[in-house]
Parts: structure tokens; sequence; C-alpha cells
């Protein structure tokens, strides 16, 4: 099998005319490959041993002022808890952003090297990449190392010249155009939430704190999710981080702890 | 993953000068769902003795329930309440009985014992026992209790500071652990008082 | 694990510790190399100087970890040829990120912490997983001691989420001397319960006039 590797091209250096070295430092980068019979197998006992984070709420839905972009910030090894900070929206481009669900490094590269291939776009054509070209370019890279064990379940929501565009793209080559998304461990809990929420003419506020709610019952119920609630909207203007807040407070921010009255104290017993 | 693993679990028992404390997380999940956050793994015995049982929740209750049967009839032969170290031979022995199919729980024993000496013991699935002068841990965060009880815990504290350390360490455990947390109880046992608190904890 | 067939990977064990301060960076790693119940060496030292202001503490298998810190190495030394400075420590842990994930298929099987100083002068520590993942926070902690450690340094320095908005201030509030008290401690305690950290503790601390490097026992057994 020969490995697609043009998803790499855009990193190679420009040539300083110093490659005397017969090093592979300034070679132009590839994947390495392990030199067994059995690559499935390997990928799978390599997979146990560095076990890549899982378990994530994100979602993201259009309505009528644009699209709202929302996701939780853990990251987890089996039932340890590695990060409760990570960045799971990820800033393609002034315009667009990704969401990050499955493996962790793989979404990370690939969207920075699609942030790559937008800016190298618009340099080229003299205009903005649409939500749609953006989201089949990472659809195709993926859909090359298919059957090679990348983890990504991502939604690509931007604006362009046709107005806002949500897409969702995954590592098993699949891409769907649509209003409303969720994915991770958490997404049926948020889906509940959102479904239940949802109307096309929310007004920013509403559809934020919709957002909000729906990452918070998911990061409730759902052992893999949690850390800060990030909510993002992305409008004719581009994308503004609307809110981050922290579920831990959340919680007793949306059920405040009621102090249980007292039926009856203590006193001193009346002088006979 | 494991059956040990299955609803998770968070438990802790620390020794003070003349006291314990026991604490446990509030979740019960099924995996990585969250089926409740006001859950008890912490079993009264009697005054003086707690045990507390981390592992598969339905095991769990069924070893409680037999515990109770065990400790009532030696309350009824006997006259007295069972010494803490009686009564972990006592969940050893039930323990082993099932030693090729076994309860899938790690057990955390504490209780105050002849002239109020506190004594705590921790046994794996099938029976044997761990006894500890300072603390014990079990469950899904044991590993991250570890690590935050070796560096909060010291000698004789006094039951304020016992309560502080033991829901320090406790919290901050079950923050790394998907499957444990949604808040603690915790139980201070002195000779005098038993005193019962519920934390206050991240709810994700 | 043995080294059987197709499977080259073996864990050595080990930990490392980094925390960031506002003009200061301590990372730190014990010097034990390990593997299933024996020890190979007391003195195998797993942090790699990579440029004046950015080191590079790595656990896993030691074969990947050398491997790891001179292509490092020698990636820096044509960027100084190059461009006629050193890295930064933003620039090097992007390198290091794609550098691990060019070997997502046949991975380098190490847990890395960067620390050193930004472009600011602030303490910086970023954080990865073995294929490339990566994270800029306050502090980190990782290898066979980083489950033991993770806890307490999340009680010690809380600090408030970066992806907080409004944001908060979340610079370590220890001084550089109880940031390395805080290391010493965490370690003596993690060595009492990993069997694949201890012997002796190495500390590196970043700070605007260079680099110093401490050393303090730990347990034998």
């Amino acid at each position: 099998m020969k490995l697609d590797t043009s998803g790499l091209e855009t990193f190679v250096p420009p040539s300083r005319g110093l490659n005397v070295l017969p090093s592979d430092f300034t070679a132009s980068p590839a994947f390495d490959l392990p030199g067994c019979t059995d690559f499935d197998g390997f990928q799978k006992n390599a997979v146990q041993m560095v076990k890549p984070a899982k378990g994530t709420t994100t979602l993201a839905f259009i309505f009528k002022e644009g699209v709202i972009v929302a996701a939780d910030s853990r990251a987890s090894m089996g039932g340890y808890i590695s990060s409760q900070t990570v960045k799971k929206i990820i800033e393609i481009n002034p315009y667009m952003i990704g969401t990050m669900a499955g493996g962790a490094a793989d979404c990370q590269f690939w969207h920075r090297n699609l942030g790559i291939k937008c800016r190298l776009h618009e340099l080229a054509n003299k205009r903005r990449i649409s939500v749609t070209g953006a989201s089949k370019l990472l659809a195709n890279i993926l859909y090359s190392y298919r059957g090679m064990g990348l983890s990504v379940g991502t939604m690509i929501a931007g604006w362009d010249e046709t107005g806002p565009g949500l897409y969702y793209v995954d590592s098993e080559g699949g891409r769907l155009k649509g209003k409303r998304f969720s994915v991770g461990s958490g997404s049926p809990y948020a889906y509940a939430v959102l479904d239940s929420g949802y109307r096309f003419d929310l007004s920013i506020e509403e559809a934020a704190e919709l957002a909000r709610r729906a990452i918070y019952h998911a990061t409730f119920r759902d052992g893999a999710s949690g850390g800060v609630a990030s909510v993002y909207y992305v409008g004719p203007d581009g994308w503004k981080k609307l809110s981050g807040d922290d579920v831990g407070e959340l919680h007793y921010k949306y059920y405040p702890v009621v102090t249980s009255s007292v039926e009856q104290e203590m006193a001193e017993a009346p002088v006979a | 993953m494991s059956i040990f693993e299955y609803n998770g679990s968070a438990l802790v028992a620390m020794v003070g000068k003349n006291c314990f404390a026991i604490a446990s997380d509030r979740r019960l999940g099924v995996q990585l769902q969250t089926i409740a956050t006001d859950f008890r793994r912490i079993y009264k015995i009697h005054d003086k003795l707690y045990i507390g049982l981390s592992g598969l929740a339905t095991d769990a209750q069924t070893l409680y329930q037999r515990l109770v049967f065990r400790h009532k009839l030696y309350q009824l032969r006997e006259e007295r309440d069972m010494k803490p170290e009686t009564f972990a031979s006592l969940v050893s022995a039930l323990l082993y009985e099932k030693r090729f199919g076994p309860y899938f729980c790690q057990p955390v024993i504490a209780g105050l014992g002849d002239d109020n000496k506190p004594f705590i013991c921790t046994m794996d699935s099938i029976g044997a026992k761990e006894l500890a002068k300072d603390f014990v841990v079990a469950g899904t965060a044991s590993e991250s209790l570890y690590g935050a009880c070796e560096s909060m815990y010291k000698p004789d504290m006094e039951p304020e500071e016992l309560f502080e350390t033991i829901s320090q360490a406790l919290l901050a455990s079950v923050d790394r652990d998907c499957l444990s947390g949604w808040g603690g109880h915790v139980l201070l046992v002195t000779p005098t008082e038993v005193q019962e608190k519920a934390l206050k904890g991240r709810m994700d | 694990m043995a080294l059987r067939g197709d499977w080259v990977y073996e864990n050595n064990g080990g930990t490392c510790v980094a925390i960031a301060g506002s003009d200061y960076c301590v990372v730190a790693a014990d010097t034990r190399l390990s593997v299933g119940y024996s020890i190979y060496t007391r003195d195998y030292s797993k942090i790699c100087k990579l440029a004046d202001k950015c080191v590079l503490a790595s656990s896993g298998f030691q074969g990947d970890m050398k491997a790891l810190q001179k292509n490092l190495a020698a990636k820096h030394l044509i960027y100084q040829h190059q461009h006629n400075k050193q890295m930064s420590c933003p620039a090097m842990a992007r390198l290091l990120s794609n550098t691990l994930y060019y070997k997502r298929f046949f991975p380098y099987y190490t847990f890395n912490i960067l620390g050193g100083l930004d472009n600011e002068g602030k303490g910086c520590v970023y954080s990865y997983d073995a294929v490339g993942s990566y994270e800029r926070t306050g502090y980190s902690c990782q290898g066979t001691g980083g489950n033991l450690i993770t806890p307490v340094l999340d009680n010690q320095l809380k600090s408030p989420s970066p992806l907080l908005l409004p944001s908060r201030d979340a610079v370590t509030p220890l001084s550089e001397s109880e940031a390395v008290d805080l290391v010493k401690d965490v370690f003596a305690s993690a060595t009492e319960r990993d069997i694949y950290t201890g012997d002796k503790l190495e500390i590196i601390i970043v700070n605007a006039t260079g680099i110093r490097q401490e050393f303090l026992d730990l347990r034998k057994d």
C-alpha cells in the first residue's frame, strides 16, 4: 500500500541549497511505518500502550444568527483524567473553527494541517475557502488514511460567501452537512437538551445558553466529559468566544445548594 | 474494563490521635454513565465500627447484608459489639469462602477498638488482610488517593485537622478520576461522638 | 515487556514534573531506569537541555527517549545554522509535536514535558502525549508516578483554567524556592508508592539568569 503523504507537502521548508547532510532531517517529512508484517496487530498493541485521549462532548448548530459551537475540556486515558484544560475548539482561521473528538493528536495535527491548506487556498485564489471546500479537504485526507487507525470526529463550522456552514467529518471517511450535530461520548446527553430546546429563531444569547446547558448536562452524566464549557459563536464577522465556564461552578449556579431549614433548635431549659 | 471499575468508587480511611475518619465519593455509575450522585458506600456496623465497600455495588450491598446478619448473631450470643480486629477477620473469612467466585469488592474497615485505639485495614476481594498505621485507600481512584494521602498525611492529627486532610485528599483524587466523585461523604469518629459530613464537590 | 518478534517497546519507567512560574520554570525527573522488577541503573538523566531556555524531560522507553532527544538536538542545530539564533520555547514545542506525530503509526513510546521560558520571559510548560497532542499548562506531571503526583499538584497549585472567559490570572502563585520545595516533596511521596521512581532527583531551574541544576537523594529501595 502506498501512503498519501500529500497532506504533508506544505511542511517542506524552502530548500536552502545546503542539503549536503545525508541525514533525513532536511528531507521532506513522512510517516514512519513499523517494519513488521502484522501492521494491524502492531497498531492495536501500540494504541494500548500510548492510550490516546478519548471521551468528549462537543456540539454545534446553525440558527438564525449564525453557528454556535460548544465543547467540554476533559481528556481521559481509561479512567484517569489526564487533563481538564484541553482546547477542543480549534481555531482554523478567523472565520472557521473545528471541534475535536477522538484522538487528541490526530485532531490537533490534521486541523493544523487544514489551517495551512486553507491559507494557501486563500493566497492562490484571493478569497477565503468555503466551509464546504475546507471540510472536503479534511475528509479527503482522512479518507486516504482509512483503516490505519486514525480516530477523528470533528465538526467544521464557519461563515463563507453562502452564509453559515456546518459539516461533520470523521476518520471513517464520513462527511455530512447539517443544522445540528453533537459528537463524543457525551453526545446522547447533549442531543437530549439540544433537541428539546432548539429553535431556528433563537437569539445569540438564547443559543449560547442552550449550548452551555447541553454541555453542562452532558458533563454531569458522562464520566469522560468535564472541565470547562466553552461556547463559540460564528457570525458574518468571524468567530468569537462567548463564554468559558467551569462546570464545577456552573452546577451550583444552575442548582444552588439550599440549606435545609432547622425544625427545632436546642435552647437552654427554662429555670424552674 | 475490569468489573471492579464497573460502578466506580473512591474510598479512604485515615487514623488520627484517638480518632479516625473514613470517606467515600457519592457516585454510582454504569461504566461512564452516572446513575446516582447520592450513593453510600460506607456502612455502619456499630457506633465505633464502619466498613466501606469499593468495587461492584451489587456485591457490596449483598456483602454488607451478610455482615450485618453475622454481627447481629454475634451480638445475641456475646452480648457485646465486635472488636474491629474480630470484624476484620470475619470479613476476611466471608470473602475467602468465595475464593473461586469472589465478591468483586475491596473493603476498607475502620473502627475504634479497646481503649479507643483506632484500627484501619483493607483487604483484597478474597480476604487478604492488610493492616496499616496511617491510611488505607480503595476504589478506582486508589492511585490518586495513594499519592494525595502520602503527601498530606501526618501522624497524630486532631479530629478537625484529620477531617480537613481526608477531605482535601479525597476531593483532589476524585477530580482526577472519571469514575468517582460527584461529592463526598466523610465520617469522623472520636471516642465521644460521630460526625458525618457531606462534601460539596465538582459534579463532572 | 520483552522485546519479542515485531514488538519493539519496553517501559523503563520514571517520572517527570514541571512547574512554571511568573519568571522561572522548574523541571524535574528521577534518575532511575528500570524494566519490570529490575533496575538497569540508578543514575540516568531523563532531562535534556535543548536550548538556553528550553529543556525536555521524558519518560517511557529509553531507546525512543534518546532517539527523540538526538533528533530534536539535530533539528535545533540546523535551525541555529539557518537562522543564527536559538529556537524559542513555543517554537520548540510545535516542533516536538510535529516530530512525534510524524511517527503516528510507529510512535516514539515517550511521554514528554517541555519546560522553559517563553518570548516574554514567563515560565512555560508544554505537556504531550506519545503521538504529539500538546497543551500549554502551568504545571504538569508525566510518567509512572504521574497518577500519584498530579492530584497533589492540583491541590497545591490549582490555577484557574486558561479556557475561562472572562479569563482569570493563571500564573502559579509560588516563588521559585517554594516550587523547588514542592517538587522535592511530591517526589519523596511518589517514591514511597511507585517502584519505578526513586534513587535520585534531578531538578533543573530555568530563569532569566540561566539554567541551574540541583540534586536530591531519594529512596533506593
